[in-house]
């Protein structure tokens, strides 16, 4: 009697308080977002981040305040849950596989969005980011100098370390 | 009494700006080739600036507008939209 219920019309897609829908494949590590409420990035990054990858990534997409020179004010979304998720977890099993991926959270955020706000949140946890990263470290021509509270400062070199930062016991060194 | 047969359709995007609806309850059976002649019939117009864009899923699946069954030889063979059924007109998707 005294629940206020939503208009007819509404069907329950559309209706913020069935939200947040979500899934999960454990054995993929696959996790799935479809929310109303604003998006909270470590939320995501805890879901994939693994110990055993080197790169834990997070990308957000926020709202921009132009489309093609008209000046936005907000941004509003909505989804059909049934085909959303079932589509989000063909892009996410396709980056798994792809991309080797140790994890992936893909979040959307229904709704208004604000601009500036973040409209999609997707997080991935990887372990050639660690491959890549060993190459940058070995190759690229990028110098690290340290600098020390006492005044003395070191340049270093990455090929006298090895990836935890401890020096190499090599004869060549 | 009994219900009479019908099924759900949702609109989303533009499509449900051009019906003014996010859904409705529209007669039970129809056949999934008459669906978009059945929405030009009841939104004049909607077919060329809406429809042409559009997918259409039953019951959480895409479903083919070509392969509707419409193979001229009258009402036999294709796509029906039954009694109780979800359907949902799925303009050109921005997310992100």
């Amino acid at each position: 009697m005294t629940t206020q219920e939503p208009p007819i019309s509404l069907p329950a897609h559309l209706d913020p308080k069935t939200y947040p829908r979500t899934t999960h494949d454990a054995a993929k590590n696959i996790h799935l977002t479809l929310t109303y409420t604003p998006l909270d990035a470590n939320t995501y990054l805890s879901q994939t981040s693994s110990p055993a990858a080197g790169a834990n990534v997070l990308f957000l997409g926020t709202t921009r305040d132009t489309f093609e020179g008209r000046s936005v004010s907000q941004l509003s979304y909505t989804t059909y849950p049934p085909l959303a998720l079932k589509t989000l977890t063909e892009i996410a099993e396709a980056a798994v596989e792809k991309h080797q991926l140790l994890g992936v959270s893909i979040a959307h955020r229904m709704g208004t969005v604000p601009i500036g706000e973040a409209s999609i949140a997707i997080a991935v946890s990887w372990r050639a980011g660690e491959e890549i990263l060993e190459a940058c470290k070995e190759r690229a021509e990028i110098w690290k100098r340290e600098e020390f509270l006492d005044g003395g400062m070191e340049w270093r070199a990455n090929a006298d370390r090895d990836a935890e930062g401890k020096l190499k016991n090599s004869a060549a060194s | 009494m009994h219900k009479p047969p019908q099924f759900t359709i949702h609109y989303f995007a533009a499509a449900s700006t051009y019906t003014t609806k996010n859904t409705e309850l529209l007669p039970a059976p129809l056949r999934l080739a008459d669906l978009f002649p059945e929405l030009e019939r009841m939104y004049p117009g909607i077919r060329e600036k809406v429809l042409i864009s559009c997918a259409v899923s039953l019951n959480g699946g895409y479903v083919d507008q070509n392969e509707a069954g419409d193979s001229g030889l009258g009402d036999e063979g294709g796509v029906v939209i039954g009694d109780g059924d979800e359907v949902a007109i799925i303009p050109p998707v921005s997310s992100g």
